[in-house]
C-alpha cells in the first residue's frame, strides 16, 4: 500500500514543482528575451556585407530533465499516440533558454549579429526520467578589429567599430 | 516594445535584422495539464481492463477445451514431486480415501481423476493444481477440528479441478500476462508500467475469487449431500479469520483487491447456501481418525520449552 502512497506523493510532488519550476521559467525568459532582442540572431547563412566582421562560433546548450509527472503522463500518450503535450512546454523552454546562452557568449565577445544560427538536440540516458540537450549554435559576427578587414571592393570598413551594434529601432 | 532593429548590408542589398519577442503559447498545446492527466489516466485503466477481461475469459475458455488427459499427462510427463509423503503414509491414506468418498457428491466425470499429496510441513495452506493434483499441508491438517471441516476444504480443492480452474487459471493467466506486457512494454516508464500492471492484476482478482465463491458453493453442496448438514463448511474460514492480523483497509479496498473473497463473505455465502440447500448449518460432528492425528502430532516439531 506504501507504495501507492509514494507513486501518488511522487505524481503531486512532481507536478507541483514542475509547474512552479516552468512558470519561473517562463518569466525569466521573457524578462532576459527583452534584453537580448537587442542582438538579431539569424538563421540566414548569408552574413552582413556591411563592412568587416570577425566571424567566431557561439553556442550556447542547456539540458532538461523531465518531472515524475510530465514522465508519466508521456508513458500514457505512448500507448494512445498523439502530441507529447507534457514535452512541448519544457522543450520550448530549453529552445529559448539555449539562443539566449549563445546570444550572451555572442554578447561577451562583442557581436553585432549571429547569423547562421541552428538548433540540435540529443536525448541524455538518465535513468527512468528522460532529460535532453537543446544546443543552440551560430557563427557572431564581431565588428571586425584592425588588419582583418575583410578584401575587396564591398567592404565598407568603418572606423567606429560600436555603429554595428544594434540599437532600438 | 518595439522590436530591435539593425538595417545592415548584405551583398548589394540593405536588409533589417530584427529579433521579436517569441509569440507565447504557439508550441504547447492548450488544454490544463491535470486534465489530461485524469482522461489518459482513465483511458489506460479502461483499455487494461478490458484486455485482460478478454484475455482471461479467451485464455481461460481455451485452456478448458484441453481435455484433462491431455492435462494428467503433460503433468505425468513434468514428474514433479508434490508434497513429502509416500502412498503409504497413514495421512495420506486417509485423505486419499475422504477425496475418493467425496468425489460422487461432486459429481466429478469419469474420465477425471484426483491425486492427493501430503507434505508435513508446517504451511497453512492447501491447494489444487494441473493435473488433478491436490495437495495438503500439515499446518492445515493440524487446525481442523474435524472432518467435516477437512472434508470442506478437500470438496473444495477437488471442485477447482472440476472446474479444470487451474488449466484455465494458467491459461488466461498466461494470455493475460502476455498482452499486459506488450501494453505496459510500450509505455516505458516504470511508474506508469508498475501502474497499468496493478491495473491487470485487479482485475485478474476478480475472475479468482469468482472461481473461489463456485468452488466454495459445489463444496458446501457436497458436504451437504454427504452429511446432512453444513457442520464444518465454515471453520477453515472461522480458523483463517481467527488467525489473521486484523487489516488497517477499509473492507472495501479488502473485497475489491483479495484473490479470494473474505473469509466474512464466505462464510455470509454458506449460511445463505444452508438455507437454500435446505441443510442445518450445524450436525454431529464426525470425528477426524485417531491414527491420523496421531500421526499428525507425531510429525509436529516438539514445543520448545519456555
Amino acid at each position: 500500500m506504501y507504495q501507492i502512497y509514494l507513486f501518488v506523493a511522487l505524481l503531486v510532488v512532481g507536478y507541483g514543482f514542475g509547474q512552479l519550476a516552468e512558470r519561473r521559467h517562463l518569466k525569466s525568459l521573457i524578462e532576459r528575451e527583452k534584453v537580448a532582442n537587442a542582438l538579431p540572431a539569424i538563421a540566414s547563412r548569408f552574413p552582413a556585407t556591411d563592412r568587416a566582421y570577425d566571424q567566431q562560433l557561439v553556442s550556447g546548450s542547456v539540458v532538461i530533465a523531465s518531472d515524475y509527472f510530465k514522465t508519466f503522463v508521456s508513458g500514457l500518450i505512448n500507448l494512445f499516440g498523439g502530441r507529447v503535450t507534457p514535452f512541448e512546454s519544457l522543450i520550448d523552454r530549453a529552445r529559448r533558454e539555449a539562443l539566449l546562452r549563445m546570444k550572451a557568449d555572442a554578447q561577451r565577445r562583442g557581436a553585432g549579429y549571429v547569423f547562421n544560427v541552428k538548433y540540435e538536440t540529443s536525448r541524455i540516458g538518465a535513468g527512468r526520467v528522460p532529460a535532453m540537450e537543446v544546443l543552440a549554435y551560430g557563427t557572431a559576427l564581431v565588428p571586425g578589429t584592425a588588419g582583418r578587414d575583410l578584401p575587396g571592393e564591398a567592404v565598407h570598413a568603418s572606423a567606429d567599430a560600436d555603429a554595428a551594434v544594434p540599437v532600438s529601432g | 516594445m518595439p522590436p530591435y532593429r539593425s538595417a545592415a548590408e548584405q551583398g548589394d542589398r540593405t536588409v533589417d535584422y530584427e529579433n521579436r519577442q517569441p509569440a507565447e503559447g504557439i508550441n504547447v498545446t492548450a488544454g490544463h495539464p491535470l486534465r489530461r492527466f485524469a482522461v489518459l489516466v482513465g483511458a489506460a485503466a479502461l483499455l487494461v481492463v478490458v484486455l485482460v477481461v478478454i484475455t482471461r475469459f479467451a485464455g481461460g475458455a481455451a485452456a478448458r477445451l484441453v481435455p484433462f488427459s491431455v492435462e494428467q499427462r503433460v503433468m505425468r510427463s513434468l514428474d514433479i514431486p508434490f508434497g513429502d509423503a509416500p502412498l503409504d503414509d497413514p495421512v495420506r491414506v486417509y485423505l486419499d480415501e475422504l477425496a475418493q468418498r467425496l468425489v460422487p457428491s461432486l459429481g466429478l466425470p469419469a474420465d477425471m481423476s484426483v491425486i492427493v499429496h501430503y507434505d508435513s510441513a508446517d504451511t497453512f495452506n492447501a491447494f489444487a493444481t494441473l493435473g488433478g493434483n491436490l495437495l495438503f499441508y500439515r499446518g492445515l491438517l493440524e487446525r481442523m477440528p474435524d472432518e467435516n471441516a477437512l472434508a470442506m476444504v478437500m470438496a473444495h480443492e477437488i471442485a477447482h479441478v472440476l472446474h479444470r480452474d487451474p488449466a484455465a487459471g494458467l491459461g488466461g493467466g498466461v494470455a493475460s500476462a502476455l498482452v499486459l506486457a506488450a501494453v505496459t512494454g510500450s509505455v516505458g516508464t516504470g511508474a506508469a508500467t508498475d501502474g497499468l500492471s496493478r491495473t491487470g492484476l485487479l482485475t485478474s482478482v476478480q475472475f479468482t475469487r469468482r472461481m473461489e465463491r463456485q468452488a466454495d458453493r459445489v463444496a458446501s453442496a457436497a458436504l451437504a449431500e454427504r452429511y446432512g448438514h453444513l457442520h464444518g463448511a465454515a471453520t477453515l474460514f472461522e480458523v483463517i479469520q481467527a488467525q489473521r492480523l486484523p487489516s488497517r483497509r477499509p473492507v472495501w479496498l479488502e473485497r475489491f483487491t483479495a484473490t479470494h473473497p473474505l473469509d466474512a463473505d464466505r462464510i455470509r455465502a454458506i449460511e445463505a447456501h444452508a438455507q437454500e440447500l435446505g441443510v442445518p448449518l450445524d450436525g454431529p460432528a464426525t470425528p477426524l481418525p485417531a491414527e491420523v492425528v496421531a500421526a499428525l502430532r507425531a510429525a509436529a516439531p516438539a514445543a520448545e520449552p519456555d
